[in-house]
């Protein structure tokens, strides 16, 4: 059994500005990561993100994670990072087990954050397991880290942002995009990447959802039909359209599994995307001294977990006895980000279910 | 196919790597994982569901779903999507559930 300070699980945008957070408190820090390289999702993201300057608006996804990770040279000492390591155990008693290459680990912490992440969710339908129907993210990550076209043609089931930037981005690639579909009535995502995508002759298609797919063992053609305000398909409103690839970018849910297996008090919040811990005012689950932050405390943007991550650093490493000098300072300056990446239009889902998850405790 | 001209992300030289498809010698090339390569190859069908013998392809491409189970160098449910390839790998379309003993 290895002892440590501070584990954290993830080395997404949340993990790793925890772990400067932590760092820049004194204590020492465990990453553990799945991938063979830090960054999370942030690698295959090719597009400039909004927010304000403290969230590195106007640089590029893959430019971000470069940046965190270097924030984190400083601390070579007292950082230790394990790649291509998944976590596969998380006990009552603080112990984590890990497995890399067929070898099985075990840690005791004082502290562990959970920055796990989402994955994509799916979407049923008939024949929604031929080869040719991927997640956006996957195809995200095929075209933007691997340099593979997913097919020819494709059609995006979804118009949230996810959805109309991966849209935008297969464009980029030289893919055709026959048409982005929405079963809502109005457009998921901000109105400026569905601009680009009309102005490119896109169509986006609300109130239309998918019926069917075809094909011998990989999608030749999908077949849609338009939905009333009640979500009934209207019939006679169906149509074909020829496709080799299909994309789904219908949400995504917390990866829970960790926390689950802890047997840490969960509740199922839609608004948040499925199972989240129930937490304390500083993300402490009913698992004293186990945090967490980012995509498994609720679906948003890599920007909000970015801030939560250094919010939560700084307080899990307070809780083990590593305080920060500007910690009631930089307390409020995250707390008042995170209110205001939260405050307009698209921040309500958030804002609901972080009070549905409130309730839900007290009840 | 590859993705040939682009505009944010910078193309570069990669070497090719050899390795064995159900029996054939194909090229991929360094940096890509195995789905990938056989991806950009055209070969979607990476296993056969367990009851019904469904093709099946990668679904999220970062290891979460368990869609992309292949035989790797006698190895079953090697997740094809988030492991590297390397040269003389022995990869094989999975039937059904993969004998571990």
């Amino acid at each position: 059994m290895i002892e440590k300070d501070l584990i954290i699980i993830g080395g997404g945008p949340a993990g790793l500005k925890a772990a400067k957070s932590a760092l820049d408190s004194g204590s020492s820090v465990l990453i553990i990561e799945r991938n063979s390289e830090l960054g999370g999702q942030l690698i295959k993201q090719t597009h400039k993100f909004f927010g304000s300057e403290k969230q590195y608006a106007k640089t590029r996804g893959f430019d971000i994670a470069h940046i965190l990770i270097s924030e984190l040279a400083p601390y070579k000492e007292r950082l230790e990072i394990e790649l291509d390591t998944t976590v596969v155990g998380l006990y009552k008693d603080h112990v984590v087990t890990t497995l890399k290459d067929d070898s099985y680990q075990k840690y005791h912490a004082k502290a562990i954050i959970v920055a796990t992440g989402a994955s994509e969710k799916v979407l049923a339908f008939e024949n929604n397991d031929l080869p040719g129907i991927y997640g956006a993210g996957a195809v995200q990550t095929l075209m933007n880290l691997y340099r593979v076209l997913p097919g020819k043609e494709v059609v995006m089931i979804g118009s949230g942002n996810i959805g109309l930037i991966v849209s935008y981005q297969l464009m980029q690639a030289g893919v055709v995009v026959k048409a982005v579909i929405e079963a809502a009535p109005t457009i998921g995502g901000y109105k400026v990447h569905a601009s680009k995508l009309r102005r490119l002759g896109v169509p986006i298609l609300t109130s239309t959802t998918i019926k069917k797919a075809f094909g011998t063992d990989q999608l030749e053609k999908i077949e849609i039909v338009s939905i009333d305000k009640n979500w009934k398909e209207i019939s006679g409103s169906e149509r074909i359209i020829f496709t080799d690839t299909l994309c789904v970018s219908v949400g995504l849910s917390p990866m829970h599994q960790l926390l689950s297996m802890a047997e840490i008090k969960m509740h199922c919040i839609n608004e948040l995307g499925g199972l989240v811990p129930s937490i304390s005012d500083f993300h402490e689950t009913s698992m004293e001294k186990v945090f967490v932050c980012g995509d498994v405390i609720g679906v948003e943007e890599a920007s909000s977990a970015m801030v939560e991550g250094a919010l939560i650093g700084l307080v899990a490493a307070e809780r083990i006895g590593y305080v920060h000098p500007k910690l009631t300072e930089l307390k409020t300056d995250y707390l008042m980000q995170l209110d205001a990446l939260r405050s307009g239009p698209f921040g309500k889902k958030s804002r609901i279910g972080l009070d549905r998850l409130k309730v839900s405790e007290h009840a | 196919m590859r993705v040939k001209r682009h505009p944010i992300i910078e193309a570069k030289e990669q070497s090719q790597i050899r390795f064995i498809f159900n029996g054939n010698e194909v090229i991929g090339y360094q940096g890509d994982t195995i789905a990938s390569a056989l991806h950009a190859l055209g070969i979607k069908v990476l296993s056969r569901s367990i009851q019904k013998h469904r093709a099946r392809g990668f679904y999220c491409a970062i290891g979460n779903c368990g869609s992309c189970h292949m035989i790797v160098d006698n190895v079953p449910n090697v997740k094809t999507c988030i492991t590297k390839l390397e040269p003389g790998m022995v990869v094989s379309t999975q039937k059904g559930l993969g004998k571990i003993i």
